[in-house]
């Protein structure tokens, strides 16, 4: 056995994150290790990686005992890790970005040229090609993801710890990385995956182990499973098969008129976008991110302005209207950046909780603590938010629980019109399974939803009408009952519909 | 719980590394640490007199500090203070002298036409930055020159007092019926104190409670996430401003009809009550209440300062290097939480 880790156990105070957990690696073996968010995947790397020490337990490598104080001990034992947000630095090139840390370097200086010549080779022994002389800052998320994985090869790593590697690539990419993968296992290479997407864990992992608050549910070989007794395990129950009833759509709760907005460079940001949303329809945004999406969602929430176009919510024209009067109009948004958008990192779960709902929980300017304790205490047990009290800090909260706050807020306010930007974006399947459950419930409601995701899977369960973005404009519409995942993806990379 | 103990952590910090060099300081000249911190103590606090004219100072610098502290939880690094001070203390002096009226009647109005023009004078910066993106930091701390230049030439020439023989710009003494009651007979401390201990629990509840804190709160804390949910940072920048400054003007008015009875050109400026003010703030991390005692503690610092000096041979520098270095620790903090706002604000959409 290539890695043991051995009974390991880790408390923080009263919270164990992980209880007496067994994992193992075999060389040239791919084990994905799931679990929801908070059931003790990053713990248990953390610790594997040096940043965390156990409370007790044992880690073997080659039979070995060994101990990790910090990082530098675990790659000098060959361990790499690619966390889930790149670590690399924009303004260098991709060479400068792999050697750093062990630069080559002739006298005192830093030897550009052998960096650039071992970056190639690397590149070439391993079948991932890149431009070392390239700028991060113009490489695409996929190729960063590369230079991120040759970096760690470059430090001689052996065991190559990936954290949720494809949570920000296209499905292309997404197919690149998994082949990568696999070549590089066949040649010897080990590789842990922590990953919540069932089925690129299926396409990949040799052995799979499930990890349920902190306890191991079980390690199963992937050709003995299936997508839904892994949800099961994960989950500790079935997962509730998603209903969508047939609706007749009523009035357009949103149309969206001839709306462009002039980039800096030649190309338009959005260029002559036309569509509308119905009461009881979901419409989904299918597209590669950077084709006008964002800045689509921004320019119908008021967000920045636009060159040319009308949008007019529940009948009502707000072209030009402030964020607040078109949210009044009926608009509710989940934003697609959280962190950027959707929260105060430094507020409390309630400060965050009651944007938006001051009109309902304040009187004459004061704010009602009880009103808004009751309201997002509901949330909070609705979604099954895990938060420490209603004061606790957002910051504190993982992803996917922030996400969950942000969704009960947006949905609390029953708007007729909602906007739903990547709703689960590194949530784990049972909050997704909420959360798409609350969206058709919207929907049973008569509500119109513009769902945009990067995740075609998603596009495809939830939608009953699909629109194409590329390049700033609207590549095609298709009806979600008939589209096939070919044709959108050939759609999104810019190809024109067929049939 | 535990984060408030943690915001209390740094202040803390600040203050013991303070003394500490303090105290290398102290070595330095030959000075007995102990003997000398002593001296500093009771300088500040040792009896009712100096307790209370520790007081005393403490208030103009606690009003100053309370307004800047509403700037910065909102976001905006107001930096003028001092200006808003000075346009403040102009108009409550001259109001004062030239309003007819009873006493009670004068001193009202001289407050709230301070609070008035500085409001209006700090806003004015507000404004400039959400109509024409002029840089908040640096309109704020420009305007603080025109307002000390303008206050000057008003008190050497229109508004020069000519009852008396004297040199000095500075306008007229006030009416002793518009005085400040003092509250306590022989002491300096007056009303004043009063009216910045209201203030403090005053704006305290305001942000923590009202809509409208929610508001600046939440703009402070991330400018995206409020324009986002619907709050318009142009008007709450102004109107911001506005209070932030009218508690300037207060302060310029409090010392105007409590301590100096007229205003006199460079007295508040060489007071440094404004800039005391501001660390006040940034040492509590605009918390109102933190900044009302810190807003003691430096004030204590200065009065201190004078008892060491009045009885022991250490220079009264030594109370200067330890807000030295207090506001070296502040400079960093203050510099790392704007390059972060410059950053959330580069990425804003609405400034590209």
């Amino acid at each position: 056995m290539l890695l043991e880790m051995d009974s390991i156990t880790k408390s923080y105070g009263s919270v164990t994150a992980n209880h007496n957990v067994n994992f193992n690696l075999r060389k040239g073996e791919v084990h994905a290790l799931i679990g929801e968010n908070g059931a003790g995947k990053t713990t248990l790397m953390r610790i594997l990686y040096g940043m965390e020490r156990p409370t007790s337990g044992e880690i073997r490598i080659n039979g070995k005992a060994v101990a990790f104080h910090d990082p530098t001990d675990a790659i000098g034992q060959n361990i790499g890790m690619v966390h889930q947000h790149f670590m690399l630095f924009p303004a260098f090139t991709i060479a400068e970005n792999i050697v750093i840390g062990r630069e080559p370097t002739k006298g005192l200086k830093f030897d550009r040229k052998t960096a650039m010549e071992e970056t190639l080779n690397l590149s070439e022994q391993y079948g991932m090609p890149v431009n070392p002389k390239q700028k991060v800052a113009d490489c695409s998320l996929g190729m960063q993801q590369r230079v991120e994985i040759l970096k760690v090869l470059y430090q001689g790593a052996e065991i190559i710890i990936l954290d949720e590697p494809t949570g920000v690539l296209t499905p292309i990419e997404v197919k690149e990385l998994l082949i990568s993968i696999k070549k590089l296992a066949a040649s010897g290479k080990s590789f842990i995956i922590i990953s919540h997407k069932l089925s690129e864990i299926m396409e990949v992992a040799d052995r799979i182990t499930v990890l349920r608050d902190g306890h191991i549910t079980g390690t199963v070989n992937a050709t003995d499973t299936n997508e839904e007794e892994l949800s099961k395990m994960m989950v500790g129950r079935e997962l509730v098969k998603l209903e969508r009833r047939k609706l007749e759509y009523g009035d357009p709760v949103i149309d969206v008129q001839s709306l462009s907005i002039k980039g800096a460079k030649a190309k338009p940001l959005l260029d002559n976008i036309n569509f509308n949303v119905r009461e009881g329809e979901i419409v989904g945004i299918a597209g590669i991110s950077g084709n006008g999406q964002s800045e689509l969602l921004q320019a119908i929430s008021g967000l920045i302005p636009y060159d040319q176009g009308t949008i007019t919510i529940q009948g009502m024209n707000v072209t030009g209207a402030s964020v607040k009067q078109i949210r009044e109009s009926g608009l509710a948004h989940i934003p697609e950046d959280r962190y950027l958008w959707g929260v105060s990192k430094d507020a409390t779960v309630s400060d965050n909780g009651i944007m938006g709902h001051l009109e309902s929980t304040s009187k004459y300017g004061i704010l009602q603590g009880k009103l808004i304790r009751n309201l997002v205490s509901e949330w909070v047990q609705r979604f099954g938010i895990k938060t420490g009290s209603l004061s606790t800090k957002a910051q504190y909260l993982s992803g996917g629980n922030l996400q969950k706050l942000i969704v009960a807020r947006e949905l609390a306010k029953e708007t007729p019109f909602l906007i739903a930007a990547e709703p689960t974006r590194g949530v784990d399947v049972g909050a997704m399974e909420i959360i798409h459950g609350e969206l058709l419930k919207r929907r049973d409601e008569k509500a119109g939803i513009l769902l945009v995701s990067s995740e075609l899977t998603e596009i495809m369960k939830l939608s009953d009408r699909i629109l194409v973005m590329y390049e700033g404009k609207i590549a095609g519409e298709l009806d979600a009952t008939v589209a096939t995942e070919e044709q959108i993806s050939l759609l999104m990379a810019g190809g024109k519909a067929v049939g | 719980m535990k984060s408030s103990l943690q915001s209390l952590l740094q202040p803390l910090i600040a203050i013991v590394a303070g003394l500490l060099v303090g105290a290398i300081a102290i070595v330095i000249v030959d000075g007995n640490i102990v003997e000398t911190y002593r001296e500093m103590w009771n300088g500040a606090f040792g009896n009712f007199y100096f307790f209370t004219s520790t007081l005393a100072r403490a208030t103009p610098i606690i009003l100053v500090g309370l307004g800047a502290s509403l700037a910065f939880k909102a976001g905006f690094f107001n930096m003028g203070s001092e200006g808003q001070m000075v346009l403040g203390a102009l108009t409550a002096a001259i109001t004062a002298v030239y309003i007819p009226g009873p006493g009670w009647f004068k001193a009202i109005a001289a407050i709230i036409a301070a609070m008035i023009v500085a409001g209006l004078w700090s806003a004015l910066a507000g404004w400039l930055d959400s109509r024409f993106g002029m840089n908040l930091l640096i309109t704020t701390l420009l305007l603080n020159y025109i307002a000390s230049l303008f206050a000057g030439y008003m008190v050497a020439y229109p508004f020069k007092d000519s009852t008396t023989n004297s040199a000095l710009s500075q306008t007229q003494m006030i009416d002793k019926s518009v005085f400040f009651p003092k509250l306590f007979s022989g002491m300096t401390l007056h009303i004043g104190f009063v009216i910045a201990i209201v203030a403090t629990i005053g704006l305290f509840l305001f942000i923590k409670y009202t809509k409208k804190g929610y508001e600046i709160r939440m703009l402070g804390g991330n400018p995206l996430f409020a324009s986002y949910g619907g709050v318009s940072r142009g008007r709450l920048m102004v109107a911001s401003m506005l209070i932030s400054g009218a508690f300037a003007g207060l302060a310029g008015a409090s010392d105007v009809l409590g301590t100096s009875y007229r205003y006199l050109d460079g007295s508040l400026v060489a007071a440094n009550y404004a800039w005391t003010g501001i660390m006040a703030t940034l040492l509590a991390n605009s918390n109102p209440i933190g900044t009302a005692i810190a807003a003691l503690f430096l004030a204590a610092l200065q009065t201190g300062g004078m008892g060491m000096e009045r009885n022991t041979d250490v220079p009264l520098e030594v109370s200067s290097i330890i807000q030295a270095v207090l506001i070296l620790f502040i400079t960093a903090k203050f510099t790392m939480s704007f390059i972060k706002r410059k950053k959330a604000g580069a990425k804003d959409g609405s400034t590209n």
